[in-house]
């Protein structure tokens, strides 16, 4: 589904990323994780041919990315934006939502069905004025309108900054639910509980390059590997780490309540 | 060129001269550009802001600028060479082209003095920091603080602006609006919908920066508030006299 | 000294009032953690408390909030900066200058610090905070959680009594977050100053904060120390406010009668507790 293939990109000489190679496959959920400036950005810009590699080949449900350009990529990439109002430029959800589908599909009653179906699916008032919504309200007629497209590929870069963790668990629950259906999730994400909880498979990246790439779990039990690119994991990994032998395998807060009552019982210190 | 205003820090000679004869310079050399009628001189006018711009310590930005100034300066050329039709003959083109001797001297010139006046000020503005020659101007000469913030925030909201465009653009073409067309009247017209989102974000920063600015005490502000002042030393003296005979010498050779 | 009372507001194009308090008084060198959602109120609070409202957006305020004695509503918004220090989400907005030293003087400048006194106070702070590499650097070429440590700097500059920050980090990944916080309690304990801090990072606040305000629909939901606030998470997730995942795994401990003791807010904590149940 996506291949970078020995992918440098350099910007004003500026080496951003060194020889990436990383493959993707249908219905996975990766998230990119790395200190800011560690080039997750860009490594997202090369998704979608916003940006094209300096060397190397970045390619995209079989299309070279150096030679679509980035309005056709976009039929089978869904982009999501840190800031939902980059995105929105229209006065209604409803307009909002025509206006991206109509950038993409030229069949006026499917354009007609495809919106109201989302509008429903989301829940969303058509005729309010997403100026007038919170930030979270906005994300989510941001989030709509790219998924009226049902893209293939769906890219996300911090989907849930500014949001409150109400609004932050309905966006993340709409795009687990998708996971489930068969799109391909990248998101870029600093917050590593969310990154426990969601993702499937983490790459770790740090001075444009990738440290670590792996299944979750074998990911968030190298520290040493989220100290170099600057994270720390998630509370419950970190403590079962410092409690060590016979912790090796703790992953999730019902994990750790499991061993320590099951530890507990065994022996025989309940209050 | 991106970036050409930003301010380049530094301790050189042209950095420790007082803003205001930073600026007097800047508008004398710009001046003596227009002031004469030779294109050696003119060249020499460059040679000088170049020299200006080495003894600052950023000549490689004076050159990117050069060259820049240049190529706008060809298209000027190449629209001048050909309007002018007095004097004598030089080179016959087909189309019923072709170009004289004035024409040529005159198209050379325009692009010369385009070059020369635009440098000095490039430059000083490069090396000045927008925070002294503000101050300068309300401690010297007299100019209400309110008007010299409204202009620095003005200039300092200008690459906040443009990197929110340049976010906005992506943003769209990342959603299918083909900004990678080839085509300028498509791409400008595709361009005006956003100004809807890039205004309301607009005025949201400013009124914050506004509250910030109140917060921050920006109603006492007095005349004298200004920590730093600004005194006149040798070194200003000198260059601006240096300054003055580069203009009366273009005004000679005229 | 902050000082609520019957205090309301509510926004000219508002339904219903942003924020209602009864009565709430915050000491002096309090730190003080705010969240809830969207909507609840958090940026009111902020604002009632330098004086944003009613002197900026304007709207019907009933009761009073005092800051050092002083009513907010009689007091102009430039008299209660003197006390109150404010540090806003938008990093770029709230600057005005575009060099770091220019941005510290500016409000040293207007408040007429004695001007021998000013290079000394700039060298304080820096030193301080620890950015003194930075003082002549244009602000554009710093990374963001520089410039939020730069305009923290900038208000801390004029001494104030008390620091309110309106969600400082939102825009910072975890380590710079962690840094403005580090800086914070370190301005918080050497300077005394009390901190209200606006924040969506509940693992921060319950690590840093002395109290926690928990606000819902305009009010105050819960409201005490972190490991108060934290002994029953149930009442965080029921408005759905996130818990740090250390308290909810005390709150499971307790749960299955395991373990009754104080909440961990942090994995030391945590540590101890664990190796507490198990003897």
């Amino acid at each position: 589904m996506i291949k970078f293939d020995n992918v440098c990109f350099a910007y004003d000489k500026n080496n951003i990323l060194n020889n990436i190679s990383l493959s993707v496959k249908k219905g996975e959920f990766v998230a990119i994780v790395g200190r800011n400036g560690a080039g997750k950005t860009t490594l997202m810009k090369l998704l979608n041919g916003l940006l094209k590699p300096t060397s190397g080949v970045v390619t995209i449900a079989n299309l070279n990315t150096s030679v679509t350009r980035t309005s056709e990529l976009a039929r089978h990439v869904g982009f999501l934006f840190q800031n939902p109002d980059r995105q929105i430029c229209r006065n209604t959800v409803k307009a909002e939502i025509e206006f991206g589908l109509k950038c993409i599909l030229t069949d006026n009653a499917d354009i007609e069905k495809r919106c109201r179906n989302t509008i429903e699916k989301f829940g969303l008032l058509p005729d309010k004025d997403p100026f007038s919504m919170s930030r979270g309200e906005r994300q989510k007629v941001a989030l709509a309108s790219v998924l009226a497209l049902s893209p293939e590929i769906l890219v996300l870069d911090e989907p849930t900054t500014g949001l409150d963790y109400k609004e932050c668990m309905h966006i993340m629950e709409t795009i687990n639910e998708l996971n489930d259906n068969g799109t391909t999730v990248i998101m870029v994400c600093h917050d590593m509980e969310l990154v426990a909880d969601f993702a499937g498979r983490i790459i770790v990246v740090g001075e444009g390059r990738i440290l670590d790439d792996d299944v979750c779990r074998s990911v968030m039990s190298r520290p040493e590997v989220l100290k170099e690119a600057s994270l720390a994991p998630p509370q419950i990994v970190e403590l079962a780490i410092k409690l060590g032998k016979g912790f090796e395998d703790v992953f999730t807060l019902d994990e750790m309540t499991g061993i320590i009552s099951q530890r507990a019982k065994r022996e025989g210190c309940i209050m | 060129m991106k970036g050409i205003l930003e301010y380049s820090q530094g301790e050189t000679v042209i950095h420790r001269l007082n803003p205001l004869s930073k600026m007097v310079i800047a508008f004398l050399l710009c001046l003596s550009s227009f002031a004469n009628n030779n294109i050696y001189c003119t060249i020499g006018i460059i040679v000088v802001n170049l020299l200006m711009a080495y003894l600052a310590g950023i000549i490689d930005r004076a050159f990117s600028l050069l060259i820049t100034l240049f190529k706008i300066g060809i298209v000027l050329f190449l629209l001048q060479v050909f309007f002018i039709r007095t004097g004598n003959t030089l080179l016959n083109l087909p189309f019923n082209l072709y170009i004289t001797d004035t024409g040529l001297k005159f198209s050379i010139m325009l692009v010369l003095r385009l070059v020369g006046a635009t440098m000095p000020l490039v430059i000083i503005l490069t090396v000045t920091r927008m925070s002294d020659l503000t101050n300068v101007m309300v401690q010297k000469l007299h100019i209400p603080y309110k008007y010299t913030f409204a202009f620095i925030t003005a200039l300092r909201f200008i690459p906040i602006f443009e990197n929110e465009m340049t976010g906005i653009i992506e943003a769209q073409t990342a959603r299918g609006v083909e900004f990678d067309t080839k085509n300028p009247v498509k791409k400008l017209k595709l361009l005006l919908p956003l100004c809807v989102p890039l205004l309301i974000s607009s005025v949201k920063r400013i009124e914050g920066s506004a509250i910030s600015a109140e917060l921050r005490g920006f109603n006492l502000r007095r005349k004298d508030s200004g920590y730093k002042t600004y005194r006149f030393i040798g070194l200003d003296y000198i260059a601006m006299l240096f300054s003055i005979m580069i203009l009366l010498t273009c005004i000679i050779i005229l | 000294m902050i000082e609520f009372k019957d205090f309301s507001f509510k926004y000219k194009t508002g339904e219903k009032p942003a924020l209602t308090i009864k009565n709430l008084s915050i000491p002096k060198g309090d730190f003080v953690g705010i969240i809830g959602n969207s909507g609840a109120g958090k940026s009111t609070f902020t604002y009632a408390v330098n004086g944003v409202i009613p002197h900026h957006y304007e709207g019907d305020f009933y009761g009073e909030v005092r800051v050092n004695g002083c009513d907010t509503v009689e007091s102009s918004p430039t008299q209660l900066a003197l006390s109150v220090g404010s540090v806003f989400q938008d990093i770029d907005g709230q600057m005005v200058s575009s060099v770091v030293e220019d941005e510290i003087l500016f409000g040293l400048e207007n408040f007429g610090v004695p001007k021998e006194e000013i290079d000394q106070r700039i060298k304080d702070i820096l030193k301080m905070v620890g950015i003194e590499d930075l003082r002549y650097r244009n602000i554009n070429t710093l990374s963001g959680g520089q410039k939020q440590k730069v305009a923290i700097s900038a208000v801390v500059a004029m001494m104030p009594d008390i620091l309110v920050l309106d969600e400082p980090t939102a825009e910072l990944d975890p380590q710079s977050s962690l840094q403005i916080y580090n800086m914070l309690k370190m301005l918080n304990k050497t300077l005394n100053i009390t901190i209200i801090v606006v924040e969506q990072k509940i693992m921060l606040l319950s690590e840093f904060s002395k109290r926690i305000i928990i606000l819902d629909s305009g009010e105050i939901y819960l409201e005490g120390a972190p490991k108060e606030v934290l002994s029953d998470t149930s009442r965080l997730t029921d408005i759905g406010v996130n818990c740090p995942r250390v308290a909810a795994l005390a709150n499971n401990l307790n749960q299955l009668k395991i373990y009754n003791g104080p909440v961990p807010v942090n994995v030391m904590e945590a540590e101890t507790m664990v190796r507490s149940v198990l003897g």
